[in-house]
């Protein structure tokens, strides 16, 4: 039998059913968001892993000149490396027939047969080579989508400056390349870059390398796996009579790094935003719990006239705090839950992992939970021990009328009786419920605060690409080289048909030092007076690139802890690799990439070369046609390594983006539910505690409309302080998502527009109206003729 | 004897100023008898019923029930005297809105050990009929008599009764007092009923007047009536 009490207990949480939904759905929504956001971020995480053990993904790749995969074996037994494997890696030029430009690709060698190797991949379509051709290959599933090709289609390579034909045989994903760029583009581009895996005894005779490899990815030891330096030291060390060694980190493999450090600004910008609308909800809960409770003054004292002891009451009044708690949790992770398989989905679109996992986390669902059920409990408990403290005698007399205090703004007489007496009461309403009052100041502040710094993320995308774009690089196409070009080579590229205008670029690969701080990076020799990079400061004037030193991008400096003036160690990969101290002459700011600058002729002198280039960067002429015959012309360019076209970047880049967008468009949603959701409560307690008071009113004649103005003056004060404290709390978090996202690759500018101040306002406006109409609706459906006959 | 108050004093603190309500109070209440108290609104009937029930304090001055003086129990112990000893009827009845009559019976029964069956207490007060109804459903003077069996029936020694027919109509409050007259009668439960209706003080033993905090008369009644010929 359920006990009277708890009896009592159902149906008084049903008569109060309207609040409690609320109540319930703003706590459920803080949870379900902190539900969402976790389980987001560790499913992706999860997904990752297991994408990387599908895959077997590598702990470092050698680069090599012509390594002899005889010696494989021997090289397999340097202490901390687990397994090796040598393949094949070179880039190609691809040649669709129904596209004009050529395209980047990276030709990677496989086993014959299908076989769990190294860094292999994840087939799509079709299926793995047939032993009956040569030039089968596996091309990766995002280029063929975006291309629209399919097995049995066949492509066209430019290798090792011959044209070869390619049947595809089947589409694959990998792990190396969920993020793949092109060489000499900045942006990772599906359908302008494509990895091309053939057969390993195509790709030796194609880039005569019979019996041989230029590139090694291996596995480390688990007890390596903290010092993989030591282990490539060695390595790089035994490779020596085979050419230069160029090795990388996982930790410096570009995919990697932008998909953890994705995943990491995920993190952080998901940890704000459910931890305000926990807080709010545990207010909001805290001023209802307090006030059922006040609710149940008189059934308190005739309970403790009839024996119940305080300990008693307690428990009974604690379980309102439960049951709330727990549905709320309950709600919130069933709806968490959900949001997060919808927002991975979403993921889906910009990661390709081999699958995504939408697993449920018990300990998170437990935990938020627990996390509702504290929260509502601490909320009961307050307004339990208010209530149980009084004697049963105080408590069974109806509670006495507030008393009505003057406020500070009385002082100025003739203002204060200027207003008349709905204003009054309001203010004094106001100032009399402070935790109230700070309740829907307080979550009208965070729904604007989340407003603000949400439309800011988008401000800061526009500003992005426009510096980048309109500013930064003014170039249309980039053109890089597979090895260096003399001047002469650059004069030959210039001549090409369509080009305007033309300059050259040194890029050297290298690794900066700075003390036990280093980074992976290049520095871009530009000529004095370059047009097309020009590198610039956050107002977007052009700095100067200085005769002497390097100039860095805040980003590079940041994570080297250099400042103008310090030394910086550099170490080409290439070429002789001596160490070379350079003065950092400058840092500057940039949003894309972490990129160092520097003359053209100083960086040469420093690699000793003499007017060396590997990049060419155009402007083409608009003419129509021309266009068509400089990609004709680049098609038949033989040492063309990599082309990119600086229009096209702008769009990726937008792509790119997108899934913090993703996110933004929930939590524009969620901060709308919290402007209206903390109002919409504490009026609706306030309907609920003044029922008597609005009965006075109807009955005296006063119509819904003119009562309801009473809680939209209400409203309007509270909203208007909430928004106006909002204002610099957005900015705040604006400043510390802006902060957190930054990642290697992209960098977001932090920059308001104007408009972006109103947009708030008038967003703030527009849900305190909204917020207002269920008030309203509450109003006009009260049983005033009941409350005036109610006791108390 | 069974309940006895000795120089009890009662005053209230009302923001800065003291307002003394109860002063050098002494009374002696017998077993098995019904007592009237009446006297005017402010008169201070209802503190000493507050006093008498546990549920206040006195200001001073000693309440003893059975020879134990209630003034210096602890609020665990004033808790399991109200429990075991006292049943509570109140003018606005307290009934709990959101549970029928039946329920809001067990609401007292569930928490002693040797009570009436709830059903059997809505039987004493004339209420089988109505068991399922909320309190929404029921007259004023159904919902008193409901009040009445909570109190009943957890079968106390003392029932306290705070204007009991005061917000009924004169033929409805004749049923609530043929009520409390069937329970003193019938089960020997000690009665005491505050009012301002001298009326009902004929179906009393004893009549008890108080005014400004002070017995002013405390006198047995001569002439008993049915409480079918009260009339107010």
């Amino acid at each position: 039998m359920v006990a009277a009490l708890d009896r009592k207990l159902l149906r008084d949480l049903y008569a109060a059913r309207g609040l409690l939904i609320a109540v319930t759905m703003i706590l459920g929504l803080g949870i379900s968001a902190y539900v969402a956001n976790l389980s987001l971020y560790f499913n992706l995480e999860l997904s990752r892993r297991s994408y990387y053990a599908q895959c077997r993904m590598a702990d470092f790749w050698i680069d090599i000149q012509k390594f002899p995969n005889a010696e494989l074996e021997r090289l397999q037994r340097t202490p901390g490396v687990s397994e090796l494997r040598s393949r094949i890696v070179m880039p190609v030029t691809v040649d669709l027939e129904n596209v004009e430009k050529p395209l980047s690709g990276t030709i990677i060698s496989m086993p014959p047969d299908p076989m769990p190797v190294i860094n292999s991949f994840v087939l799509r379509q079709g299926g793995y080579f047939t032993p009956f051709r040569r030039e089968e290959v596996i091309i990766s599933d995002g280029f063929a989508r975006a291309r629209n090709i399919r097995p049995g289609d066949r492509i066209y390579v430019l290798l090792n400056d011959r044209r070869q034909e390619l049947l595809v045989v089947g589409t694959a994903i990998s792990s190396e390349f969920v993020f793949a760029r092109g060489p000499g583009t900045m942006i990772p581009d599906k359908a302008g870059y494509v990895v091309l895996y053939v057969k390993q005894a195509f790709a030796e005779e194609a880039t005569n390398m019979e019996g041989a490899a230029n590139q090694i990815v291996g596995l480390l030891t688990p007890d390596m796996q903290s010092r993989p330096q030591l282990v490539l030291d060695q390595l790089e060390r035994q490779l020596e009579p085979f050419g230069e060694a160029t090795s990388i980190q996982l930790k410096d493999n570009e995919s990697h790094n932008q998909l953890t450090s994705d995943l990491k600004g995920l993190r952080t910008v998901n940890l704000i935003v459910p931890t305000v609308f926990l807080a709010v909800s545990a207010l909001i809960l805290d001023v209802l719990m307090v006030r059922m409770a006040q609710q149940q003054r008189t059934t308190v004292g005739m309970l403790k006239a009839t024996g119940y002891s305080n300990g008693q009451l307690f428990v009974h009044f604690m379980k309102f705090g439960v049951l709330i708690g727990g549905f709320g949790g309950l709600l919130g992770a069933a709806f968490g839950f959900w949001l997060a398989g919808y927002m991975l989905n979403l993921f889906r679109q910009f990661y390709e992992f081999s699958r995504i996992i939408n697993r449920p986390y018990p300990s998170i669902v437990l935990g938020c939970i627990g996390l509702g059920v504290v929260i509502a409990l601490l909320g009961a408990f307050r307004g339990v021990q208010q209530v149980v403290k009084l004697r049963p005698a105080d408590a069974m007399r109806p509670k006495p009328p507030e008393v009505g205090r003057r406020v500070l703004l009385e002082r100025w007489s003739k203002f204060w009786e200027s207003l008349g007496f709905r204003w009054q009461m309001v203010i004094r309403g106001i100032v009399r419920h402070r935790l109230r009052t700070f309740t829907g100041v307080f979550s009208s502040m965070m729904g604007a605060a989340l407003i603000l710094q949400t439309l800011q993320i988008d401000d800061s995308f526009r500003e992005l690409i426009s510096f980048t774009f309109d500013r930064m690089l003014v170039s249309d196409f980039d053109l890089s080289f597979k090895d260096e070009l003399d001047y002469g080579g650059f004069i030959e590229t210039r001549r090409l048909p369509g080009i305007d205008y033309a300059e050259p670029i040194l890029t050297v690969g290298c690794t900066f030092y700075n003390g036990h701080r280093s980074k992976r990076g290049a520095v871009t020799g530009i000529q004095q007076g370059a047009r097309l990079t020009v590198p610039r400061d956050t107002v977007g004037d052009p700095i100067e690139v200085p005769e002497t030193g390097v100039i860095l991008t805040r980003r590079l400096a940041e994570i080297l802890a250099v400042s103008p003036g310090d030394p910086l160690v550099m170490v080409p990969l290439t070429g002789a690799r001596q160490r070379l101290t350079v003065p950092v002459s400058r840092v500057v700011e940039s949003f894309v990439g972490t990129a160092a600058y520097a003359d053209f002729n100083y960086l040469n002198s420093l690699v000793g070369e003499e007017q060396a280039l590997n990049s060419v960067q155009a402007k083409v002429s608009t003419e129509s046609g021309t266009v068509r015959e400089f990609y004709r012309a680049l098609k038949q360019t033989p040492r063309l390594q990599g082309f990119s076209a600086l229009r096209e970047q702008k769009s990726q880049l937008i792509e790119l983006l997108k899934p913090l967008k993703v996110v933004n468009r929930f939590l524009i949603a969620f901060a709308g539910l919290l402007f209206c959701g903390g109002i919409v409560t504490s009026s609706l307690i306030s309907l609920a505690e003044r029922k008597q008071e609005i009965a006075t009113f109807r009955v005296l004649g006063y119509q819904p409309r003119q009562i309801g103005g009473i809680f939209l003056r209400e409203s309007l004060i509270i909203n208007t302080l909430g928004v106006l404290f909002g204002l610099p709390v957005g900015y705040g978090f604006a400043y510390f998502i802006n902060r957190a996202v930054g990642t290697d690759l992209t960098r977001l500018p932090f920059y308001f527009e104007n408009s972006t101040w109103g947009l708030t306002i008038v967003l703030g406006a527009i849900f305190t109206v909204l917020g207002y109409l269920p008030v309203y609706r509450a109003v006009r459906r009260l049983d005033w003729i009941g409350a005036l006959n109610v006791n108390e | 004897m069974l309940l006895k108050l000795v120089d009890v004093d009662k005053t209230y603190r009302m923001g800065d100023v003291d307002v003394p309500v109860l002063h050098h109070v002494n009374l002696r209440i017998e077993e098995g008898q019904i007592t009237v108290i009446v006297g005017p609104s402010g008169s201070g009937k209802s503190t000493l019923l507050n006093l008498v029930g546990g549920i206040d304090r006195p200001t001073s001055g000693s309440v003893f029930f059975r020879g134990h003086d209630i003034s210096d129990y602890s609020e665990r112990q004033l808790t399991d005297y109200r429990r075991d000893r006292i049943g509570f009827v109140f003018q606005f009845y307290n009934l709990v809105s959101t549970l029928t009559a039946l329920e809001n019976v067990r609401v007292s029964t569930e928490i002693v050990r040797d009570a009436m069956a709830p059903q059997d207490a809505l039987q004493l007060v004339g209420l089988s009929h109505r068991l399922d109804h909320f309190p929404a459903q029921l007259s004023g003077g159904e919902q008193q008599r409901v009040a009445i069996a909570r109190a009943v029936a957890k079968k106390p020694d003392l029932l306290l009764c705070d204007e009991p027919t005061g917000a009924l109509d004169l033929a409805t409050g004749r049923k609530v007092l043929r009520a409390l007259v069937e329970l003193n009668t019938n089960m020997k439960m000690s009665i005491i009923i505050i009012t301002h209706n001298v009326a009902i003080a004929g179906i009393a033993h004893r009549l008890v007047r108080i005014g400004s905090g002070t017995i002013a008369e405390d006198v047995a009644v001569e002439q008993r009536i049915e409480p079918e010929d009260v009339a107010w």
